[in-house]
């Protein structure tokens, strides 16, 4: 049985623009999150990323354009148990090619950035979850993408952290001009955001302004 | 094959099938009463097919190897046993002159036919003797004058026809009865094929060197009746008796009286004991002796069978260890995988007990599967390993090998292997049943509940008592080591033992709660159902204990003192079975530090272990004793909080450097200590498990410097850290599978390296010994001028540059006294003659040989005088090198030839007595050296028995033993001559003789060590299988664990390469250190024993070699086929689709 996730769907997002995208579970989110960052395949359509289609790239090319142009934050945090928080937030630059001396100061400054420099050479398991999920932006900001792709970032923290977290993100984007795609369900995070697309059964069938959202936020929404 | 290890195969076969059938019964109880997680268990089995099958590839090995020895076994006993009755035919008992207890000249042994005809009649009317045919045997040259091929050594035989025909007489090929008369000769094959006879061919016997012509009249089998007693000298014939006593002129006697039982030539065997008994007392007060030939020759292709078994089985013990390894890695893993699984079980009410019985439900479904594959890929490998034997050292065995599998070694290698996977997976079970919920269910990193006695000495005290306690059985054996003395000590112990594992099963269960706590729950059932149904095992070895443990248990639950007696505290340390008591008597909802417990019980059966080490002089018992106390040493630390980098790291190296102490310097200390081939398997499993130790606990450290070199390498240095990254984070799995690798690689490194050794120090170039060609001369027709008669022969003598002859004095003949005991080593034990060959050269062969000595008497200071000397004055012998006792240690053998100690150079000469068993003269030698290995091949090789011997000059010889009659030649060619086609022109010439290339014997004597080599190596390389196995379901199991971190690394910019190099250097990395830890670890064991004197009395007359080319390879195709094996999971986990794996939860 073919089940059609994405019908139809048009989203073009500015540079320096933080989008959120909201929806019941199912709807599509996550699968047009992973369809638009590369990470999954689509039957038909375009994806322009700062120019480049990466719908019709070889994977290994589209690997690399990943690697140098976005940016990954998940609502599981998917670091590397094995590796230290530096090591977690080199990989994309390593990968890339950089050289190992220049990711290491990238990812420090990185992680300076989210407030974790003296928590550089801890493993995952020795942070918290808020701790894990800025080393997780360090990661995503650390090759100054040129979008980041974030999937329920505040999905497994508690409120006092997903606040702290979205601030985090608001910062970023004010400080760097830093394009977000935010996949959420939680109104607050979507109210960080300058706009918001609601999806239902695979379409884009609203869009939101900030200030609607904080309406919606202020109102308990989402709790 | 009847016995293994000493033990009767049938009580073997019995004790497992007995085993086996209550595992069997024990899984049809759970699932009649537990039927859901019974099936779970077993439908967990088809959810991953591809692992399954590698679980099931894994598991089997232990039931192959095992099925595979027992074949090899059945086989050689099947085989030699048929030959025996080939040979023997009819023929049962054997009556020869006692030589031993009645000395007289060779000639003089010999038993009247009247004498025989007597006997006849006395036991004419005997129910179970058939039939009694003397008989007159002589070695003789033939020569075929059709063909004009001869045999210097042919065993002719003769006996008159009315007394064979008892025995259904001499047949044909064919069937027909042969009559013999006049100069006609039965030829049997082995003869007929050496000289290409036919009927009607005339051949010449030579007598005393006189040609005597007889006709072929029949082909005829070989057996006892057409000469062929020995299967290494098959070639005979048989001629009229009359004839044959006119020939030798020996009158009207026999060399020997064949005497057969009533019944067919395998019911005979039956009888054996009963006639025997009665040819005893019927030759009582003669010099006459019998012997029960077919039932000695079958006991001892039982011997060859069990013996042969016994090897496979030991050297297929690192393949089983790390096979049972496998089993532990695998279900550790999947017990990991189930997690949450169980975590969900038991949260929603499942007992610990179900979880063991689900585990147990899945595991014994690959265990049946994997014993029956296990057992018929056994039954195949022994097919080819007879092959492959057969093929190379075939002559060598003198057997026609014909594949055999018995019922009993089948049922039991099957048995077997069940029990040994189902103890494996019972104790894996029980751990993972040991989960923290809430950790399982979340699949969350397992969590210690706090213990506030950690690393403190109270808690220390409760896990000794602990410990004593629930160990005190295996303790307790341990201690019966020592003798009565031990016995003492380890009888209340063991006794002990029999109640405590059922105080621990019912400590934990509601019946052993205080009152407050007590629900009523009943008692657990299963053990007295075990008891009961179990014939004999359970009555004597359960039902009593556990009813024992259940009311001590009713007795202590509610009386416990508010603090125990501190006398009793510390009598129980002291007199261990009270630590039983303490233990009733103490809280038992406080938690037990059962891995410090553990190792404690562990430290003291260690004691016992290294004291009964030395108390038996046993090198096994006292290493593993001690390595034991290691292992607790290191528990210990680390139970007090010292890091396991340190506590592992320091414990292992030091008991790695023990095992690299030359015994000779262990022995100041410890006295002399013997071992033997076991040495091997527990050097292995020690060495290998401190090689692991060392390395997972340290390779971090080295870890900067891999990445230094991974970033020369770019853009695959994210690939070297994740892959070595990962597997030092699970130590357990990496250890595990460094360990088979090591433990595998160990044993071929070693066995590679020191048959290589052995090779050159008795195979190479020096066991020329200066000479190209050695040659055998008929006893009856000796040479009186060698050179003379090759000229006769029209050999061209102008190639020979030297000849050197070398009369000899089989043992039989010999009878040599240590008589001053300078050395004797066995107080007396063993009677003061001893039998060796003696071999007697001449001025010819002084001047021309280049034999090497290791060790010459004071007052020689060079080969050249040793030589010079024996030249000059007679009565001065050389030692052969296995004359004297190696030293004691790894593999030392007890040499007790002469019952000499070591020899080490510049020892006083001291004499041996040599006295002739005919007539009891005896000649003094004074032994002024000893020969070094390759003379011993020297000699060996050109002999037809392959046996070392004393080194005398000629006249020596001569003097001692006048009636000896062997002779043997050596020739020195001049460069450039063929020396194979020499020796067969040699051979052309001299009908009485034959001759053989001393090259082309010892390539043939490489090319079999080179077969059996390959044969060992090809078994105890099974065991690779099994590491590599673990590292494809390692490798496999990586890619579900990690498939969520996989779909990150591609998100972030990972190459579907790169992912799947990631995962190949993490084998390889895995793959790479076992090798290199077998490699390094096999190697300097290897290279310490060979230069310690060790193997050999002292270091000097040995060069360590290291076969490089060998090692290569076997480095070589254990890593390729690691790498083979992981390629398939890398290359699913670089096609891990990305955003599903990152969903993946």
């Amino acid at each position: 049985m073919q089940v059609q996730a994405l019908r139809g769907v048009t989203l073009q997002v500015r540079k320096g623009e933080m989008v959120a995208v909201m929806g019941p579970s199912g709807c599509g989110k996550t699968t047009l999150l992973n369809c638009f960052s590369g990470l999954d395949e689509f039957d038909s359509g375009t994806v322009l990323v700062a120019g480049h289609d990466i719908a019709h790239m070889p994977d290994d090319r589209k690997t690399e354009f990943r690697a140098r142009e976005m940016g990954f934050v998940f609502q599981t945090y998917n670091l590397l148990p094995v590796l230290t928080a530096v090591e977690n937030v080199e990989l994309p630059l390593i990968v890339s090619g950089t050289r190992p001396r220049v990711a290491r100061e990238m990812a420090l400054a990185a992680l300076e950035r989210v407030g974790l420099r003296d928590r550089a050479h801890q493993r995952p398991a020795q942070l918290s979850g808020g701790q894990r999920q800025r080393v997780t932006i360090a990661r995503a900001l650390v090759n100054h993408p040129s979008i980041v792709w974030a999937d329920e970032p505040t999905g497994a923290l508690d409120s006092q952290t997903a606040r702290e977290i979205m601030d985090l993100f608001v910062e970023l984007n004010a400080a760097e001009q830093q394009t977000c795609v935010i996949v959420t369900h939680d109104p607050k995070v979507a109210a960080c955001c300058h706009r918001t697309i609601q999806m239902a059964d695979g379409l884009i069938v609203r869009e939101d302004s900030r200030e609607a959202m904080q309406a919606v936020a202020a109102l308990g929404g989402g709790e | 094959m009847n016995e293994l290890f000493g033990v009767s195969m049938t009580v073997i076969a019995a004790v497992c099938v007995a085993l086996t059938a209550v595992i069997f019964l024990v899984m049809a109880y759970i699932a009649w009463r537990n039927p859901v997680m019974f099936k779970l268990g077993l439908r967990n089995i088809p959810r991953r097919k591809a692992q399954s099958t590698l679980i099931i590839i894994g598991l089997m090995l232990s039931t192959l190897i095992m099925s595979a020895a027992f074949g090899t076994g059945d086989t050689l006993t099947s085989s030699f046993g048929s030959e025996v009755y080939s040979i023997l035919g009819e023929t049962d008992e054997w009556i020869s002159w006692d030589a031993q207890e009645h000395p007289a000249p060779r000639e003089a042994q010999v038993i009247p036919i009247a004498t025989v005809d007597e006997w006849k009649q006395q036991l004419a009317g005997d129910p179970d003797i058939e039939a009694i045919v003397p008989m007159q045997r002589e070695t003789l040259p033939v020569y075929n004058t059709r063909t004009r091929l001869n045999e210097p050594s042919a065993r002719i035989v003769s006996f008159r026809g009315d007394d064979a025909a008892a025995l259904g007489g001499l047949r044909d090929t064919g069937g027909a009865p042969v009559a013999l008369s006049g100069n006609g000769i039965a030829v049997n094959e082995d003869l007929a094929e050496q000289i290409d006879a036919r009927v009607g061919d005339t051949l010449q016997l030579f007598y005393q060197g006189q040609p005597v012509e007889f006709t072929v009249v029949a082909i005829v089998p070989s057996n006892v009746l057409s000469g062929a007693v020995d299967p290494f000298a098959m070639r005979g014939g048989t001629v009229d008796f009359a004839t044959f006593v006119q020939l030798t002129g020996r009158g009207d006697v026999a060399d020997s009286v064949l005497v057969s039982n009533v019944g067919g030539p395998r019911d005979g065997l039956q009888r054996s004991d009963v006639v025997t008994e009665r040819l005893e007392r019927l030759l009582e007060g003669t010099p006459y002796r019998v012997v029960s030939l077919k039932k000695d020759l079958v006991n001892t292709a039982e011997l060859v069978g069990s013996a042969f078994t016994a090897v496979f089985v030991v050297f297929g013990l690192f393949s089983i260890a790390a096979g049972i390894l496998l089993i532990f890695l695998i279900f550790v893993m999947l017990a990991a995988e189930r997690k949450p699984e169980i975590g969900m079980a038991r949260a929603v009410g499942a007992k610990r007990r179900q979880v063991v019985e689900s585990f147990l439900a899945e595991g014994m479904g690959y265990d049946l599967g994997s014993a029956l594959v296990g057992l018929f890929a056994g039954m195949g490998v022994t097919l080819l390993m007879v092959r492959v034997i057969e093929h190379f050292g075939g002559d060598s065995l003198g057997l026609n090998l014909s594949v055999q599998f018995t019922l009993r070694s089948m049922v039991t290698a099957f048995c077997l292997g069940v029990i040994a996977t189902f103890l494996v997976i019972l104790i894996a079970s029980w751990r993972a049943s040991r989960i923290n919920i809430t950790a399982a269910i979340r699949d969350l990193p397992e969590s210690n509940p706090i213990d506030p006695e950690a690393s403190t000495w109270r808690g220390y005290y409760r896990a000794a008592i602990n410990g004593i306690a629930a160990f005190s059985l295996p303790v307790g054996f341990a201690f019966f080591l020592f003798g009565p003395p031990g016995m003492a000590l380890g009888l209340p112990l063991a006794l002990v033992g029999l109640i405590t594992p059922w105080f621990y099963v019912l400590r934990n269960a509601d019946f052993a709660a205080p009152r407050s706590r007590r629900t009523g729950e009943p008692l657990p059932r299963w053990p007295w159902l075990v008891g009961l149904f179990v014939p004999v095992l359970g009555w004597v070895l359960v039902l009593p204990w556990y009813a024992i443990a259940i009311l001590l248990v009713r007795l202590t639950r509610d009386r416990k003192p508010s603090a125990l007696p501190r006398w009793l505290a510390v009598a129980a340390l002291l007199v261990w079975p009270l630590a039983f008591v303490v233990a009733m008597l103490q809280n038992w909802r406080v938690r037990v530090p059962w891995t410090a417990a553990t190792a404690i019980a562990f430290g003291i059966a260690g004691v016992a272990l290294t004291y009964g080490g030395l108390d038996r002089d046993s090198s096994f018992f006292f290493l593993a004793g001690v390595s034991t106390l290691f292992l607790w040493a290191a528990v210990t630390l680390r139970y007090f909080g010292i890091s396991e980098r340190l506590a592992f790291t320091t414990t292992s190296v030091l008991l790695l450097a023990l095992w690299y102490v030359p015994s000779s310097w262990l022995e100041r200390v410890t006295g002399p200590l013997n071992g033997d081939i076991e040495m091997f398997f527990l050097s292995g499993i020690v060495m290998v498990t401190c090689g692991v130790f060392i390395v997972v606990y340290n390779a971090d450290i080295i870890l900067p410097a891999l990445a230094g070199i991974g970033s020369r390498f770019g853009r695959i240095m994210p690939a070297i850290k994740t892959a070595v990254a990962y597997p030092l984070t699970s130590r357990f799995r990496t250890g595990m599978t460094m360990a088979m690798m090591g433990l595998i690689v160990f044993s071929l490194v070693m066995m590679s390296t020191i048959n290589e050794n052995f090779s050159a120090l008795f195979l190479s170039d020096e066991a020329r010994g200066g000479f190209d060609v050695v040659g055998l001369v008929n006893e009856n027709n000796p040479i009186d001028d060698l050179e003379a008669a090759l000229e006769r022969g029209g050999v061209d003598t102008s190639r020979i540059e030297a000849v050197g002859v070398a009369r000899v004095a089989n043992q039989e003949e010999v009878e040599v006294e240590n008589r001053d005991g300078y050395v004797n080593t066995d107080e007396g034990e063993i009677a003061p003659f001893s039998r060796i060959k003696v071999f007697g050269v001449d001025q010819g062969f002084l001047a021309a040989q280049e034999l090497k000595l290791k060790f010459r008497a004071a007052g020689y200071d060079t080969d050249e005088a040793i030589w010079a000397a024996l030249a000059a004055q007679p009565n001065l012998a050389l030692l052969p090198a296995d004359a004297t006792v190696a030293q004691q240690g790894f593999g030392g053998g007890n040499n007790q030839r002469l019952r000499l100690k070591p020899l080490a150079d510049g020892f006083e000469p001291f004499t041996l007595d040599l006295r002739d068993p005919g007539t009891g003269e005896v000649v003094t030698v004074t032994v002024i050296g000893q020969l070094k290995e390759s003379a011993d091949t020297f000699f060996a090789i050109g002999s037809p028995d392959f046996s070392t011997g004393l080194l005398v000059r000629e006249d020596t010889l001569q003097r001692a033993f006048p009636a000896a009659r062997g002779e043997m030649f050596f020739l020195k060619l001049a460069p450039g001559t063929d020396s194979e086609e020499f020796a067969k022109t040699v051979e052309a010439a001299l009908v009485q003789a034959s001759a053989d290339s001393l090259e082309a014997l010892l390539q043939e004597q490489q090319r079999q060590q080179t077969g059996f080599l390959l044969v060992f190596q090809g078994f105890m390389g099974l065991g690779l299988i099994v590491g590599i196995a673990a590292l494809a379901v390692i490798a496999s199991r990586a890619v579900v664990e990690r498939r969520q971190q996989i779909g990150m690394l591609r998100a972030i910019g990972y190459q579907r390469s790169m992912v799947a190099l990631s995962f190949l250097l993490e084998s390889a990395f895995i793959a790479v250190s076992g090798i290199l830890l077998g490699y390094v670890l096999g190697l300097s064991l290897a290279w310490v024993l060979f230069t310690t004197g060790e193997f050999f009395d002292e270091s000097e007359s040995v060069d360590f070699i290291v076969p490089w080319l060998q090692l290569t390879v076997i480095a070589a195709i254990a890593f390729g086929a690691s790498m083979v094996m992981t390629v398939l999971p890398a290359r699913s986990a670089s096609r891990v689709p990305v955003a599903e794996a990152l969903r993946y939860e």
